[in-house]
């Protein structure tokens, strides 16, 4: 990545042509640069690897880069050969294309690394050859779901975009609990409730003993019967709160409500309100009993809960195809089976099979390999086509599982990697983004050395990958801060300026603030004096301090950098005067020392020199 | 009425299919290869010849530039997403999407989406070797967005915006929210003679050739190749 990006590096330098008319400072002046000698060889010589074949070989093919004028860009002189920096073990692949016609993909290379080698050189890759064809297409499928589900994880866990309307938070929170601290609250509560209703369904159904003035049993449901309409009124509250608030938060309320989720909560807190309505009519009150178990689909609330109940539905969906298939199959046998079995055992006496609806039952029983044995072939030819039933049966039933199964199987352990991923990506992220702080760093450690007599030191600190993308890079970021007239500076110094700026606001209490900023201040009294003459005309950078206790904290502040000898600082003084003839520049110029000497003893994490050299060295590739 | 029916036939026909492919379990089949495009978008630039005789680079730099070029996009040419990328990696601290943006329109002269290796290599030329007049033309280009010939305030501050936002929020001294307006006050005093409101490229030329020390930065990036 670091050649790709030092490559297009004039491009961005000449870019920077756009800033001159505004900015108004003058610039710095530019590194020497000498001529770079041309990099590299040029030929059918691959990173070293060196192929040779005819001319006529490459030109059968003129609408790719091999075959066309395009490889004259490549052409290296000196060596009279053409070069390219690409993969040579990918390349003999596309070396062999033009020889054979054929173009094949290896198995154990990444799919990804080969679909770039193949977009560089010009080829598409539908010619790869039948043979080969099949597994290219399924890694590459493989390769776009984890993409999707990659980006999919990384929008949902975003950070939170800092101005969300509260609806939007609301909804947020409903989809993903672990968003906040209230959310999983509620998650549990909603949980827990759901459990208990559906647990007080089913206990209020057991017998309870009885009462004391009957005989019969009567069931725990109608002996407490207050208790549990109390429970259940509780519980569809809760039920009917979550829904609301879902159906209010939701940015589609249409597409809400058209959810299967919606409809489960919906159907399981109905029967409720239609039982309210209707408790005193006779003649609905038959149905309104069946209405009740309706109320066991509250435990479907849970998938919200469960991943793999998800994962299961998912999988059901995606294999209706399947399943639709082994329903119809099932029907056809079990009538064809039924209707002979029927008139098999018409003939005999007292024969339980009185309808061929009626030998279904038999049918399914016998095809499932259940055999309850409450309806049992009498006659010959009954035993006959009952044991042909049951051995088709276990043909039919077991030929479409497997598809199920692997399905299940293959949508379970996709998901299993998306978690595994997402815990990996963690790390990851905390790793690069360590290494882009270091990139900061690098620059400001740059402006130190820059024009100091240890600049030789100072390099020696500096990278050794590439030096000179490095001067180049660094004069760059030097022009835009001239531009702008500010300077870039690290986390610690922007939130000890941001927290000298809210202490602008209050009445500061000098004391603790003096104690407070300057660990390091313990030489500040004696350089305070001298930095006074400078601190006058940069008193207006500091966006108009004007009571004496700030600038007394922004001394400090400024101060807390300096703390490299005084002749590296008159050095800086005197290498930039001839550069600006302006006061306020030159103050700027010397305040801006960076941060990483000073932070050496106390952030023990990317501040210590050989840390630097590596966050340095590592800064390129990471770019 | 009659489209009613027919949406109603339609959507049984399609019902019907269904419930056929649900039988026959072929419920899936055309629906999972279809999503594999052909990128169709590959560029060639022109041959080296007419490159060198339509920029100032000589034949060696092309070939350096192209190389770079190519790699980064290989397709032959660049979209506005990745300019942005190829952009910002220059700026870690800030945001440079912004003035990716002007700058990818300052390159695509033609106006097409995309830059092409020439459009490329074009703008470069103007940029590295082309004389001061040019140079301002070209800056003048960048800064005036809609491309009427007058830069108005509006047009100065989005893109002293897109400036300030590259340097990020870790600034010394503090970035005020109107940091950039003030700037592009002290601008248009500057460069807008007749106080009319907009500077003209006349204006701007002008102005700059009076200038010292704009003249002298232009001259900063020679010998970038």
């Amino acid at each position: 990545m670091a050649a790709g990006v030092a490559a297009w590096l004039p491009f961005a330098r000449a870019a920077a042509i756009g800033w001159m008319p505004v900015a108004s400072a003058p610039m710095p002046t530019p590194p020497p640069d000498n001529r770079r000698k041309q990099d590299g060889l040029i030929l059918l010589n691959v990173s070293g690897q060196k192929f040779q074949t005819w001319r006529n070989t490459l030109e059968r093919y003129p609408d790719t880069l091999l075959g066309s004028t395009e490889r004259e860009f490549f052409f290296h002189e000196e060596t009279n050969e053409y070069f390219f920096d690409r993969d040579p073990d990918i390349f003999r692949y596309i070396l062999n294309f033009y020889r054979t016609g054929k173009l094949h993909y290896p198995r154990q290379e990444c799919i990804s690394a080969y679909d770039e080698e193949l977009a560089f050189f010009g080829i598409i890759p539908e010619i790869i050859g039948d043979c080969c064809y099949e597994e290219y297409k399924d890694r590459r499928r493989e390769n776009q779901e984890r993409i999707q589900d990659d980006e999919d994880s990384e929008n949902q866990n975003d950070m939170v975009p800092p101005d969300m309307t509260f609806r939007e938070t609301m909804w947020r929170a409903f989809e993903n609990p672990h968003t906040s601290t209230m959310a999983l609250v509620f998650y549990y509560v909603t949980g827990f409730f759901i459990a208990v209703s559906v647990m007080a369904n089913v206990v209020e159904t057991v017998p309870c003993g009885t009462l004391p003035n009957r005989v019969k049993q009567v069931s725990c449901g109608e002996r407490y019967a207050l208790a549990f309409f109390c429970l259940d009124t509780a519980c569809v509250m809760i039920f009917t709160v979550e829904y609301l608030l879902r159906l209010m938060a939701a940015p589609s309320r249409w597409n809400f409500i058209k959810s299967v989720m919606s409809v489960i909560d919906v159907v399981a807190i109905m029967p409720y309100y239609i039982g309210l309505v209707m408790t005193d009519n006779e003649d609905v009150s038959g149905a309104f009993v069946t209405l009740r178990v309706f109320r066991v689909f509250r435990i479907f609330k849970f998938s919200r809960h469960s991943a793999g109940l998800r994962i299961l539905g998912y999988t059901l969906k995606s294999c209706a195809s399947e399943l639709g298939f082994l329903l119809f199959s099932l029907t056809m046998a079990i009538i064809i089976f039924a209707t002979v079995m029927f008139y098999a055992e018409k003939g005999s006496s007292a024969s339980k099979f009185t309808s061929i609806p009626a030998a279904f039952w038999y049918t399914i029983v016998t095809m499932t390999t259940l055999g309850y044995g409450d309806m049992v072939p009498k006659t010959i030819v009954g035993k006959i086509v009952g044991s042909v039933c049951s051995l088709s049966g276990v043909l039919v039933i077991a030929l479409p599982v497997p598809v199920i199964v692997s399905n299940f199987s293959r949508i379970y352990h996709q998901s299993q990697r998306a978690d595994k991923r997402r815990a990996q990506k963690k790390t990851k992220l905390g790793r690069i983004a360590a290494r882009k702080s270091g990139g900061t760093n690098a620059y400001l450690q740059y402006k130190s050395n820059e024009v100091t007599a240890s600049k030789a030191a100072g390099q020696a600190l500096v990278c050794k990958a590439n030096p000179m993308f490095d001067t180049h890079h660094n004069h760059l970021l030097h022009c835009l801060e001239k531009t702008t007239n500010h300077e870039f500076v690290d986390e610690q110094t922007f939130e000890t300026s941001l927290l000298e700026v809210s202490m602008a606001k209050h009445p500061p209490h000098s004391p603790s603030l003096s104690s407070g900023s300057s660990s390091q201040g313990l030489s500040c009294c004696s350089r305070r004096n001298k930095r006074k003459s400078f601190n006058v005309p940069n008193s207006n950078m500091t966006g108009g301090h004007r009571n004496s206790i700030q600038e007394l904290s922004t001394i400090h502040i400024r101060e807390r950098p300096i703390t490299n000898s005084r002749s590296s600082l008159n050095a800086k003084f005197e290498e930039t005067v001839p550069l600006n003839c302006k006061q306020p520049y030159i103050t700027a110029a010397i305040i801006t020392l960076p941060m990483p000497p000073v932070t050496r003893p106390e952030d023990d994490g990317s501040a210590s020199s050989p840390d630097y050299s590596q966050a340095n060295i590592v800064r390129v590739s990471a770019l | 009425m009659s489209s009613c029916r027919k949406r109603c036939k339609r959507e049984m026909f399609k019902f019907a299919q269904y419930l056929y492919r649900l039988i026959t379990g072929t419920l899936h089949a055309d629906s999972v290869e279809d999503e594999l495009e052909l990128s169709a978008v590959r560029h060639r630039p022109e041959g080296l010849e007419q490159l060198e005789a339509l920029t100032r680079f000589n034949r060696k730099e092309l070939q350096i530039l192209y190389r770079g070029f190519k790699n980064e996009c290989p397709s032959g040419v660049v979209n506005e997403d990745t300019f942005k990328v190829i952009y910002s990696q220059f700026f870690p601290q800030g945001d440079a999407s912004m003035y990716a943006h002007f700058l990818f329109n300052a390159f695509d002269t033609d106006k097409d989406g995309s830059v092409s290796f020439e459009d490329f290599v074009m703008g470069l030329s103007i940029l590295l070797r082309g004389s001061v007049q040019e140079k301002l033309n070209w800056a003048f280009n960048l800064y005036d967005i809609n491309k009427d010939g007058y830069i108005t305030k509006e047009e100065m501050l989005d893109i002293m915006k897109a400036i300030y936002d590259m340097m990020g929020k870790c600034t010394y001294p503090l970035l005020k929210d109107d940091t950039p307006r003030q700037h592009v006050e002290i601008f248009f005093q500057k460069m807008d003679k007749n106080k009319d409101g907009v500077v003209t490229i006349d204006e701007f030329i002008d102005c700059c050739q009076n200038d010292e020390n704009i003249m002298r930065s232009m001259q900063l990036f020679e010998n970038v190749i």
